[in-house]
């Protein structure tokens, strides 16, 4: 075996599975909090890298774009939580539907604006080349993926333990009315939680743009993925979407390079085999619910 | 008999009234109308299998589509060798049973948001097998269905003869979801959907009654995925997907979640305006998926629903009691009253 293959296999799975966590972490975080599986959470992922590629039509470069896009999401995210989701609190079912109703609506949309063709984001010409070291030549733009992924999680780490929102969301996910009935207003929460995922979401898109590009129905596919990600790594916190990530990223990686026809197959039994032996995933908190 | 033993009568004049609308539907529609109410019937029995388990059992699956992808591949697959269409039907609805009967055991252990997730990774998971799977299926671009339909008096090849093959199909299933909820097997299912603890309090082993409504429902998607073979001489991948799980679980909701009748009309009414919105625009999926988000604000009445307030408000009273008695138990649409000012 080659060992260059095998160093740039791991390092194209790392940077998938940095993206997979980017739109997982906001899924599970929601979920965990809200009680909600936000089918339209994959749509926001392919929105942002639209909404990108219009930025970057108009002449503007990468980080400009990517600052849109993930501003542009996170207001979606909050008009999509405060009229919609937000007349059916209590009734879980009703936004589940609500926001695979939307799923649907907005791969339409989609359609209709940037057209049904597969598309793609040019890499940023800062990053447009390759390092070569000990005789393995690395692509660099993956290499600022994986970095960009790592700061997030760190940065999330420390919302997470560091402070007050952090310990309020900590506190949500284990109990949603104690943390209420102690005065703390989480329908602010929720909308704030709702606007962080969609925008960390919408990033993943842009970053994945230049890798993955993009299609109308991505949404779903990349849904299913961080659904996985998702069950695999725990409810309501970043360890899980972030370690999930990695984990799908890698097998999905290795899986296409050496049993092209079964990738997804190995992906769902990864998950049966997690789920087999500990039923709330790798980092979840085991629900009395 | 049946009907007794349950203590509440199957409606019968109901169920008449609906055998003639499918015998005598072809004689008012247009000449494209019968190939499209075709397709309602297949897709009623898909819809009314999914309205089973999310109305009278609670399991809100989004990979329903699974069973359905697997009857109509069994159909295309094994048609290359076996001709006989009873054969084939059943073993279509077995294949189907069998994978809701082995994923269900295992997606049991979660419940809400995980078991719909689960649901939705399976299906995804047969849609990534038949599409890689190319030299068998035909991967992307589907394989055609070699078998043709007969059932023992001739090959039905002409648009009329599918028409009542499917009609009848439809008919019969829908009896048989209708027996099955006014059998005590079913009141325990809708007892467990309203209060799982109790019922296991009481002695019921929740999982297995589970197991086989998920089962029953699994087998008969499988059986309308096995006619949908027949009816489309084709099977992609798609079959398979989220898209037609998704759009099976709108119909449910538009025609009325918690009836039987509800879903098969959300069937008729979906693909009615996909033949009629797609002439117009080729954004169909825009206007359901709005239609869909209004009725899901409004309500889980659905048409269904709607249908039962005009009939109640126009008909004199003598007759709500035997309305009453076609759709007998309706604790959504009875809430959703409570709640309507």
């Amino acid at each position: 075996m080659d060992i260059s293959f095998l160093v740039v296999q791991i390092l194209t799975g790392l940077a998938y599975g940095m993206l997979l966590f980017m739109i997982s972490v906001g899924l599970s975080v929601i979920f965990g909090l809200m009680g909600i599986v936000n089918l339209a959470h994959g749509v926001f992922f392919v929105v942002g890298a639209y909404l990108a590629l219009s930025v970057l039509d108009m002449g503007a470069n990468f980080l400009v774009a990517l600052g849109v896009a993930m501003l542009a999401m996170a207001l979606l995210g909050v008009m999509i939580e405060r009229f919609l989701l937000f007349r059916s609190y209590g009734n879980e079912l009703n936004q589940v539907l609500l926001t695979f109703g939307l799923a649907f609506v907005l791969a339409d949309v989609i359609k209709m604006i940037w057209g049904a063709r597969l598309q793609s984001l040019p890499t940023p010409a800062v990053l447009d080349f390759s390092v070569t070291l000990a005789g393995i030549t690395f692509p660099t733009y993956r290499l600022a993926v994986v970095l960009v992924g790592c700061i997030v999680a760190v940065v999330l780490w420390y919302l997470e333990t560091r402070t007050r929102t952090g310990a309020i969301i900590r506190a949500g996910v284990d109990d949603r009315e104690m943390v209420s009935a102690l005065g703390i207003n989480i329908t602010l929460v929720f909308a704030g939680v709702f606007a962080f995922g969609a925008a960390l979401a919408g990033m993943g898109g842009v970053l994945g743009g230049p890798i993955l590009g993009m299609y109308p129905d991505m949404g779903f596919d990349i849904l299913v993925l961080s659904l996985i990600v998702v069950v695999l790594g725990g409810l309501g916190t970043w360890k899980g979407a972030f370690v999930g990530g990695i984990l799908v990223g890698m097998v999905q990686i290795f899986g296409q390079a050496y049993f092209p026809s079964l990738s997804l197959v190995i992906v769902f039994l990864l998950m049966a085999v997690v789920l087999l032996i500990r039923p709330s995933g790798l980092f979840g908190r085991s629900h009395a619910t | 008999m049946i009907g007794r033993l349950s203590g509440r009568r199957v409606p019968w004049p109901g169920v008449a009234v609906l055998t003639l609308l499918v015998l005598l539907l072809p004689l008012v529609l247009p000449p494209f109308g019968v190939g499209i109410a075709t397709e309602v019937f297949i897709m009623a029995i898909f819809a009314m299998s999914l309205g089973l388990i999310l109305g009278y059992a609670g399991l809100v699956s989004l990979g329903h589509a699974a069973f359905f992808g697997a009857g109509a591949y069994t159909v295309a697959l094994l048609g290359q060798y076996v001709f006989n269409t009873y054969l084939l039907l059943l073993s279509a609805t077995a294949v189907a049973a069998l994978l809701a009967a082995i994923s269900g055991a295992l997606f049991f252990r979660s419940t809400g948001a995980y078991f719909l997730m689960l649901t939705l990774a399976f299906s995804q998971v047969l849609f990534a097998v038949a599409f890689q799977a190319e030299p068998i299926t035909g991967g992307d671009d589907g394989m055609s269905v070699v078998a043709v339909p007969d059932l023992g008096f001739g090959e039905i090849v002409g648009e009329l003869g599918l028409y009542y093959m499917m009609g009848f199909a439809f008919l019969g299933c829908y009896l048989l979801l209708r027996l099955f909820v006014a059998s005590p097997a079913g009141k325990v299912v809708k007892g467990i959907m309203e209060n799982e603890l109790r019922m296991r309090a009481l002695g019921y082993n929740t999982f297995s009654y589970k197991l086989f409504v998920y089962t029953l429902a699994g087998a008969m998607a499988g059986f309308a995925g096995a006619l949908y073979a027949y009816f489309n001489f084709y099977v992609t991948p798609d079959l398979l997907g989220w898209v037609l799980s998704g759009q099976a679980l709108i119909m449910v909701i538009i025609g009325g979640v918690g009836t039987l009748l509800g879903p098969a009309l959300g069937a008729a009414f979906f693909i009615v305006v996909q033949n009629y919105a797609s002439f117009y625009t080729e954004y169909w999926a825009l206007v359901l998926g709005l239609i869909f988000i209004i009725f899901v604000l409004l309500g889980r009445g659905g048409l269904m629903h709607l249908l039962r307030a005009v009939w109640n408000r126009t008909l004199p009273s003598r007759f709500r009691e035997r309305e009453d008695e076609m759709e007998p138990e309706e604790p959504a649409a009875e809430h959703q009253k409570e709640r309507t000012p």
